[in-house]
């Protein structure tokens, strides 16, 4: 059954049909909103009002726009504010190259390891960089979809993504292979 | 998995970047537990009953005029906006900007500030931004012109005084801001504050003429 066709269910009474939804895009969300935000109590705040705010707008959902990218464009604003409402000190916002370079150079060797170097290096970018670097290649989103679910022109996303692109190799070229 | 056209490199990250990230069952069932006491959406709803979730823009009420009460209002307020920047303008000193906020730096506290400059187009103002915080490591504007996103407007941080400066042209009308110090919004504490913005925090207003001198 399509996402379509579920939404049309949950408008029509079927509530149930919307667990179904829940249960098909929860992990997706789950996994961008922590990247995004960095730690997973937030994330799982930013999800849950963003399944939220979908179910009580749901009426406002069209087909010809799929549910996930028109579901994202709701998450990633609730990523946006999480990340605005913040009152405390987020290292996502310092942009402090010499920081990052000098955090960058251990050598890592393992899995583990290439996992920790990989958080540093997403947690470095500029928080537009990181969006649109995670629904490109994270996501696997096409432009056309990230412009919708961010509100930001394609040729912008090109440029962060690339920008991005070159940040995380940057970051990473002394991680194991990564990044030659 | 692979793209064509992605270096491997890329590649790699985007697959570990991809590892699931579980989705905890009590999380999930208090998901489901707020969804059902939800009002139960419908297709009889109102399409303007609910926000369409705008890219973060600062909440604000949507005024819906008929054409006839638009044209009169639209003549009204160019009325009055002559009027204010009339009597804004003629209390400008000659050739200098203008302090909006009413209140000067100091180096030694968190203070700012916002400034018209005078040499500005029919159109737009430029309007400079700023904020006393010597020890901050990172300060950036939000407001109702840039979407109030995070990383579009950072400061510039002049050495000799800790001030962080930045500077944009905006169009005519009242403008609602914040800065972003190390992440933490705070309001202009040298201008006018705005209602509270239900996000918890307050913020400060600008007004921009938009009449050259």
């Amino acid at each position: 059954m399509t996402d379509a066709t579920l939404v049309r269910r949950v408008l029509e009474g079927d509530t149930a049909a919307f667990t179904t939804l829940v249960d098909r895009h929860a992990a997706a969300c789950t996994r961008f909103a922590t990247r995004m935000l960095g730690n997973r109590e937030d994330a799982e705040d930013a999800v849950q009002e963003a399944f939220l705010r979908a179910y009580r707008s749901l009426a406002r959902y069209e087909e010809r726009q799929a549910f996930r990218t028109w579901l994202f464009q709701i998450l990633v604003n609730r990523c946006r504010t999480a990340a605005v409402r913040r009152q405390r000190r987020q290292r996502m916002f310092l942009v402090d190259d010499s920081a990052v370079a000098a955090a960058s150079v251990r050598p890592a060797v393992d899995a583990s390891d290439l996992r920790t170097e990989l958080r540093r290096a997403i947690d470095a970018l500029d928080p537009e960089q990181r969006e649109a670097f995670l629904l490109k290649h994270v996501e696997l989103m096409s432009y056309d979809e990230m412009a919708d679910a961010t509100g930001v022109g394609v040729s912008a996303l090109k440029m962060r993504v690339k920008r991005a692109c070159d940040r995380m190799q940057w970051l990473l070229r002394e991680v194991s292979d990564v990044g030659t | 998995m692979s793209e064509p056209d992605n270096p491997r490199w890329l590649d790699d990250v985007g697959d570990e970047l991809r590892r699931e990230i579980p989705v905890r069952a009590a999380w999930r069932a208090q998901l489901l537990d707020q969804v059902a006491s939800a009002r139960r959406p419908s297709l009889d709803d109102e399409i303007s009953d609910f926000p369409p979730e705008p890219l973060h823009r600062a909440p604000g009420r949507r005024i819906v005029l008929s054409p006839l009460a638009g044209i009169a209002a639209a003549l009204t307020f160019a009325a009055v906006g002559a009027g204010a920047a009339f009597l804004v303008l003629s209390s400008r000193s000659a050739g200098g900007d203008r302090n909006i906020a009413g209140a000067s730096a100091s180096p030694s506290t968190t203070t700012g500030t916002a400034v018209v400059s005078s040499s500005a187009s029919a159109e737009r103002e430029t309007v400079r931004f700023e904020l006393a915080a010597p020890t901050a490591s990172h300060v950036a504007l939000v407001g109702s012109f840039n979407e109030w996103n995070p990383v579009a407007t950072p400061l510039q941080r002049d050495p000799s005084t800790g001030t962080w400066i930045v500077s944009l042209r905006l169009p005519p009308g009242r403008h609602v801001y914040a800065f972003v110090v190390d992440g933490d919004v705070t309001a202009d504490p040298a201008a006018p504050r705005a209602a509270d913005d239900d996000f918890g925090s307050a913020n400060s207003v600008v007004l921009v003429s938009g009449r050259t001198s």
